[in-house]
């Protein structure tokens, strides 16, 4: 990427996490008390509500094991559907300036991306505050593990905001799409509840390989790479090659269609 | 040197069409296979042309003619259906002013912004951050939001951008047509100092006096295809006098033809070197030929105008004006030239007009009319060319 590419990106993206933050008093109370706010609702639910259990060889309470998980998530899929909305969102520019409409997507995507994950920070902060036993040499690893995942969240944004330039309906379906995956990862529950037959299929989801990694790193301290991780870098790449490719023979068609 | 900036072969464009959704699908699956898709509406169709560096070429032409959807495709904006673009060093387009403006962000913000659409680097901005703000000439408002802008400010913002960017190739669509008289000079001083650096321009233009001030050459499209391309004065001539033309058609329709029961018009020439409609140079003498009848052996009155394409009058005179009385010729008709000896019009599209009148010259009983066209580097102003000279 140039320098001016480069600017572009970084204006656009910087652009796209103060109008997340918009209308709020102060960007840093907003950015800690959200994620502190859903943490508290999901641990009062799971928790207390449905006494959710987490796998019997950790001591940890329930809401740390979906915290570990769910912010990634939503990382990945927040990334994915707004970089989805970016062609849409921003017609005028697609219209009338000769830009690298890719930067629209890779900015949009990388703003919720980023902006979930300050989110996931705060959230580690406060559970190690509580108590919760997390193996910090993991910590780089983990960095990893979410780069990954930020690839194939890009991947996935510049392959649907391409296509649903022509396939206006994607727009509507995706965000229960989503959901569907959501439900389908094992985020809010513990991947041996589900009978035999559920499992080899959550097994084809690289999203439970993306969660399990994660919490594998700071739960049960795998702190170096192994072929799992090479596996989750080879979707990770293929699925930004593809999405890619297939932007690249689309985006030029893109005024004809908005 | 002469390698082209730009070079358009054979370029072609047809909107596909996008209103049903079973049509963008098809299309989607077109583009993906073959990267082409098929069928649409045909807006441009084999376009050829280059410009070399330190050439200024316009695209002229009626709405609808394509302009738009040409520069859009040579931006890059859109992706031809047919045919190749080469682009060979920095280009900067502006196909509207302001077009990338956040209303919500503050014109700083987006001036940065439009900087590096163009393709200027933080630190280039930085550089010439002052230079920016002078010309743009909007004072303190720079840090206010854009949506409080006026669209004069908006303008100057986004030209002052530009201004600062300085391209191999400045594309422009119809850009200085917004803006008031003094930011519309300054954007013209600007670009004839570009020019004059040896910069390269391509620019959409309405205004005929802008296009011949500032290109070199021009090229006219009309229904998505390239009907004249060449000098600025022969392409823009040929234009307008087409275009004046097109709204005479309708005053020319009611011009109804005598019977031989009455005074007519039998004939009307100009005497011009070469086929097809008279082409005069801005100078020369204008030689009318006429010939009229009479049902009555009474001679009639000739009147003969000269109108604008569009209709405006130029000059009108009759034989009785005169008082020349028109003699019959052996074939009973009444033949008679007119010169009018250095034809002072200014270049454009012309008519002239013969009218047989009774012999008392109260009634005009026919019309004939003859279109021609005056040729000539001029930018002078009006219909014709007073004698003047100029004292300092």
């Amino acid at each position: 990427m140039d320098t001016i590419s480069f600017s572009i990106f970084g204006q656009l993206t910087a652009r796209n996490l103060r109008s997340h933050s918009a209308g709020t008093a102060t960007v840093s109370l907003w950015l800690v008390v959200t994620p502190l706010l859903l943490l508290a609702v999901y641990g009062f639910v799971f928790g207390v509500i449905f006494k959710a259990r987490v796998p019997s060889d950790l001591e940890i309470p329930f809401v740390a094991w979906l915290a570990l998980a769910l912010w990634p998530w939503l990382a990945f899929s927040d990334g994915a559907l707004r970089g989805a909305q970016a062609i849409k969102q921003h017609a005028v520019l697609v219209a009338k300036v000769p830009v690298p409409r890719v930067l629209l997507t890779a900015s949009n995507q990388s703003a919720a991306f980023l902006l979930q994950m300050a989110g996931y920070a705060v959230v580690l902060v406060a559970l190690l505050g509580l108590g919760v036993d997390f193996s910090l040499r993991s910590l780089p690893y983990l960095l990893l593990i979410l780069f990954s995942l930020y690839v194939f969240s890009l991947g996935l944004a510049l392959l649907l905001s391409a296509v649903q330039v022509f396939v206006r309906d994607l727009e509507q379906l995706l965000p229960t799409l989503f959901m569907l995956w959501f439900f389908l990862t094992p985020i809010l529950y513990v991947p041996e509840m589900l009978p035999e037959r559920g499992s080899v299929l959550l097994y084809l989801n690289p999203m439970t390989w993306w969660v399990g990694e994660i919490r594998a790193a700071l739960f049960y301290d795998k702190w170096l790479p192994d072929l799992t991780f090479l596996g989750l870098a080879a979707i990770a790449l293929l699925t930004l090659g593809i999405g890619k490719k297939v932007f690249d023979r689309l985006s030029p068609h893109f005024e004809d269609f908005l | 040197m002469s390698d082209p900036l730009l070079r358009l072969s054979a370029v072609g464009k047809t909107y596909p069409p996008t209103v049903h959704s079973s049509e963008r699908l098809r299309a989607f699956w077109q583009i993906l296979k073959s990267g082409r898709s098929e069928g649409g509406a045909r807006v441009l169709d084999s376009i050829d042309f280059e410009v070399r560096r330190g050439e200024s070429l316009a695209i002229v032409g009626a709405n609808g003619a394509g302009k738009s959807t040409l520069l859009k495709v040579i931006t890059g904006v859109l992706a031809p259906s047919s045919g190749e673009i080469e682009r060979q060093g920095s280009q900067a387009a502006l196909l509207e002013l302001g077009a990338g403006f956040d209303p919500e962000y503050s014109g700083l913000e987006n001036l940065r912004m439009n900087a590096a659409f163009l393709g200027l680097g933080r630190r280039e901005v930085d550089e010439k951050l002052d230079d920016i703000l002078s010309f743009a000439d909007i004072g303190e408002s720079i840090h206010e939001p854009i949506k409080h802008y006026s669209s004069g400010m908006v303008v100057r913002l986004g030209f002052a951008v530009v201004a600062a960017v300085t391209p191999d190739l400045l594309i422009t669509d119809e850009v200085l047509a917004v803006g008031d008289e003094s930011f519309q000079k300054k954007c013209i001083r600007w670009i004839e100092a570009y020019l004059e650096q040896g910069g390269t321009l391509l620019m959409v233009s309405h205004n005929m006096y802008q296009v011949q001030k500032l290109c070199r050459h021009a090229l006219w499209l009309e229904g998505g295809r390239a009907r004249k391309l060449g000098d600025v004065f022969d392409v823009t001539q040929a234009y307008l006098a087409w275009h004046e033309r097109r709204d005479a058609d309708a005053v020319r329709q009611s011009t109804g033809h005598a019977t031989s029961q009455t005074y007519g018009v039998h004939a009307l020439a100009i005497d011009a070197a070469g086929e097809g409609e008279p082409r005069l140079a801005l100078g020369e003498e204008l030689v009318v030929r006429m010939a009229l009848r009479s049902p009555d052996e009474r001679p009639p009155v000739a009147l003969l105008g000269l109108v604008r394409a569009d209709g405006t009058p130029v000059y009108g005179v009759a034989s009785d004006h005169d008082e020349v009385a028109l003699q019959a010729g052996q074939d009973g008709l009444y033949h008679l030239v007119l010169r009018f000896p250095g034809l002072p019009l200014l270049p454009g599209g012309y008519v002239v007009r013969g009218h047989a009148m009774d012999p008392e010259g109260l009634r005009v009983h026919d019309t004939a009319e003859l279109t021609f066209t005056v040729t000539g580097r001029s930018r002078e102003l009006g219909l014709v060319r007073l004698p003047h000279h100029w004292e300092t």
